[in-house]
């Protein structure tokens, strides 16, 4: 593939690196001098001075009709005009676009950009998606482990969901002892439905534990 | 969705003058500058809206009554901030008239496929010379 490189310091140099050891076309460029001195003498490769918001220097490096194109400038409206410009007027495919500003991946997916990357962004998914895990799995075991008490957070696509306690075919040694459906706290009955967003409070031995949060967590 | 407010971004020498003398002819004017310090280059008569902070952060847009702005003009000392704004207007808030201010002809061609009118002292100012040039070959 032909991939272009634009702005940024030590991710443009460990994304080239690792693109120059799978053997693509890879076009460097960067407006700090220095820096470019340095990604290319540490990458054996070269490298364009110059700024990549401005087409005649996309054109000088010959980055015309490239695959991908990944911007890296820590200025956010610099890598949009130079993902915008590569798109428009070099035929560039694919436009990736490293942003400081979490706000702009939406911004710059809307205005054409076609990957748009925020670490905070990320960092913010990574902790949503974990406090959704904790949200599945919290355990206790009571009487020397004889007995373990499970919280399990219930998601839409569940099969168990919208049905009534009693037309489940629960596995063995199953109790259902508490709902907690924010903000009540519901000791459930065979007639309780049980609903997305639940967390239900279950009561287990430890050897049945994982067979119970399988068939909890079954999809439709 | 009433579009009455006329919104200048950078208060320049350039944005400062456009707001003062479209709020003198009536305008509801709102100026956005990411300096306070900018205003002071606006004239006494100015008595629309000034706003501080950064228009390519879309909150300030908001707050500056974008969605309902008949009329932009862009003129920050940017041109690539200029042309971010300019998409911004025109994709996302669908402003029926943007004017920006570009030092670069080249970067014109990002406008190309919009109704977005760009302004360019350069060619203005070469235009001006050809003309004055030329009157003082008549002579």
């Amino acid at each position: 593939m032909k991939i272009v490189i634009t702005g940024g310091k030590h991710e443009a140099d460990f994304i080239v690196k690792m693109l120059k050891q799978e053997h693509h076309q890879l076009i460097v460029i960067n407006s700090d001098r220095e820096f470019a001195d340095y990604i290319s003498s540490n990458n054996d490769i070269a490298v364009f001075p110059g700024d990549p918001t401005k087409a005649y220097v996309l054109s000088d490096a010959e980055a015309h009709n490239a695959d991908v194109l990944i911007a890296l400038a820590d200025n956010d409206t610099d890598n949009y005009i130079t993902c915008i410009t590569a798109k428009r007027l070099f035929n560039i495919k694919k436009t990736v676009s490293k942003v400081r500003n979490p706000k702009n991946v939406e911004l710059f997916k809307k205005l054409g950009v076609d990957s748009v990357i925020s670490s905070t962004y990320l960092l913010a998914q990574t902790i949503v998606n974990e406090s959704s895990i904790e949200n599945i799995i919290k355990t206790l075991s009571i009487e020397d482990e004889k007995i373990v008490m499970l919280e399990l957070g219930v998601e839409d696509d569940f099969a168990l969901v919208n049905k009534q306690i009693m037309d489940i075919q629960f596995p063995k040694n199953i109790n259902i002892s508490c709902i907690f459906r924010d903000p009540h706290v519901i000791i459930p009955k065979g007639s309780t439905v049980i609903k997305p967003d639940d967390k239900l409070i279950i009561i287990t031995t430890p050897t049945e534990q994982e067979e119970i949060i399988d068939f909890i967590q079954k999809k439709k | 969705m009433k579009r009455n407010k006329f919104i200048v971004i950078g208060s320049g020498r350039l944005g400062a003058n456009i707001a003062a003398k479209m709020s003198e002819s009536g305008e509801d004017v709102i100026i956005i500058d990411a300096t306070e310090d900018s205003f002071r280059k606006l004239a006494e008569s100015f008595s629309g809206y000034q706003v501080v902070g950064d228009a390519t952060d879309l909150s300030v847009l908001e707050n500056s009554y974008i969605k309902h702005a008949k009329t932009v003009v862009i003129t920050t000392d940017s041109d690539n901030v200029n042309i971010f704004l300019s998409h911004i207007c025109y994709y996302v808030y669908n402003v029926p008239n943007i004017f920006v201010r570009l030092a670069d002809t080249d970067k014109g061609r990002l406008l190309e496929g919009t109704y977005i009118k760009a302004i360019y002292p350069f060619t203005l100012s070469l235009n001006e010379f050809l003309t004055l040039n030329d009157e003082e070959e008549e002579k």
